[in-house]
């Protein structure tokens, strides 16, 4: 299964720099790779190298999606702690994610298409692990 | 057990922390990574080169005669541009000749097509695929200067735009002795050392001066957007777009400087 998203991640990137110019498409390596830490915390050493390729081929900088892959494995469980397990601080953290596309100028359409993927990736994703645990 | 694996992944946390921050400094890993995307992207782009192809066999007659009537108007006209330009540039050598101006046919030029583009608009590097690129070659659209290869490998390069903040273009305007520098600020360009008293108008357009020897002189850079007095400084603040429309360009040129493989 990682394999097979590990591949599907890469080749949206590819689909990202080959067809950025003519349509309008979402981020599809941040949306599954956001879903996946998102959906199991765990899944981090997975997405770290991953997310760091995605920064430097679309933001050339590691300051993308690579702190906020770094991140959540640290700070929800300590957020769930003390908050009690909830939706509100992965919300918190899948916008922390789409942040550096706005940052880095990319166009508001598609990040919007991006949240549009994230969130029923991250439930899949969600389903998936529970289904394995 | 579970301190153990904890320990584990604190540990390839540091070392893959360490790994990025070293590759950070030390190489220019974000060139590296889109030059190796350089044959996915070509497969990527192979399926809609075939649907052109074939999309061409299905055409009607009728709108090929039309295209043809078309193209051969188009070529007449062309061959009335070719018939000035060379007289045009037998002119030009006779007035270079006369006020002994270097010549920027030291330059070898050839064709790139353009393979990716990353969509955000901070850095916008470009994957081309070209015959043989070598670094700090200057690259350019029909429109005007689009940037620098910053990274080439088999058959690839990789372009650093102007709107990248690393890159200062020495530019002036045409019939001016004006020098000042274009640098790249994410999807504009900012224009240094303009003295207030000489500051250009909106819509003036900054060419290459050739100051420093990377950039051929005369190409146009950017286009004047605004112009705004700084209070208590001496320059102006100006901000321009670039001339050149790389976004929805398939094709551009590179400058290859003569014997300049050999740069050390």
């Amino acid at each position: 299964m990682t394999v097979l998203w590990t591949i599907i991640a890469l080749l949206g990137m590819a689909l990202n720099l080959a067809f950025s110019h003519v349509l309008v498409q979402p981020d599809w390596a941040l949306a599954i790779l956001t879903g996946t830490v998102l959906a199991h915390r765990g899944a981090w050493l997975w997405a770290a190298p991953l997310a760091s390729v995605h920064d430097l081929l679309f933001f050339d900088s590691l300051w993308g999606l690579l702190p906020v892959v770094l991140v959540v494995p640290l700070a929800l469980p300590y957020l769930d702690f003390h908050l009690g397990p909830a939706l509100p601080q992965r919300f918190v953290f899948m916008l922390l994610a789409l942040a550096p596309m706005i940052m880095f100028g990319v166009p508001l359409a598609s990040c919007m298409l991006t949240a549009a993927c994230l969130i029923p990736f991250w439930h899949f994703m969600a389903g998936y692990y529970a289904r394995r645990a | 057990m579970i301190i153990k694996r904890l320990d584990i992944s604190w540990a390839t946390l540091v070392v893959l922390l360490l790994i990025f921050v070293i590759a950070l400094y030390r190489v220019p890993a974000a060139s590296w990574a889109t030059l190796g995307m350089g044959p996915v992207l070509e497969a990527l782009h192979a399926p809609v080169r075939w649907m052109q192809d074939v999309s061409l066999w299905f055409e009607e007659r009728r709108q090929l005669q039309r295209e043809y009537t078309a193209l051969k108007r188009r070529l007449e006209q062309l061959a009335a541009i070719i018939q000035r330009t060379r007289s045009l540039e037998e002119e030009n050598r006779q007035l270079k000749a006369l006020l002994g101006i270097a010549n920027i046919e030291g330059f070898d030029w050839q064709a790139a097509k353009v393979l990716g583009r990353s969509p955000d608009t901070m850095s916008q590097r470009l994957l081309v695929q070209t015959r043989q690129a070598d670094i700090d070659d200057v690259v350019v659209s029909s429109e005007g200067l689009v940037g620098l290869v910053v990274e080439s490998g088999q058959g690839y390069a990789v372009v650093r735009t102007i709107l990248d903040a690393s890159l200062s273009v020495p530019v002036t305007l045409p019939d001016s002795h004006l020098a000042s520098l274009v640098r790249g600020q994410g999807d504009e360009l900012i224009i240094d050392f303009i003295p207030w008293e000489e500051a250009p108008g909106v819509g003036d357009v900054f060419v290459t001066s050739g100051a420093g020897g990377l950039f051929p002189p005369g190409i146009p850079v950017a286009r004047v957007l605004r112009v705004e007095p700084v209070p208590g400084r001496m320059y102006a603040h100006v901000e321009g777009q670039p001339v050149a429309q790389w976004r929805k360009a398939n094709w551009l040129a590179i400058a290859n400087r003569h014997g300049a493989g050999h740069r050390p």
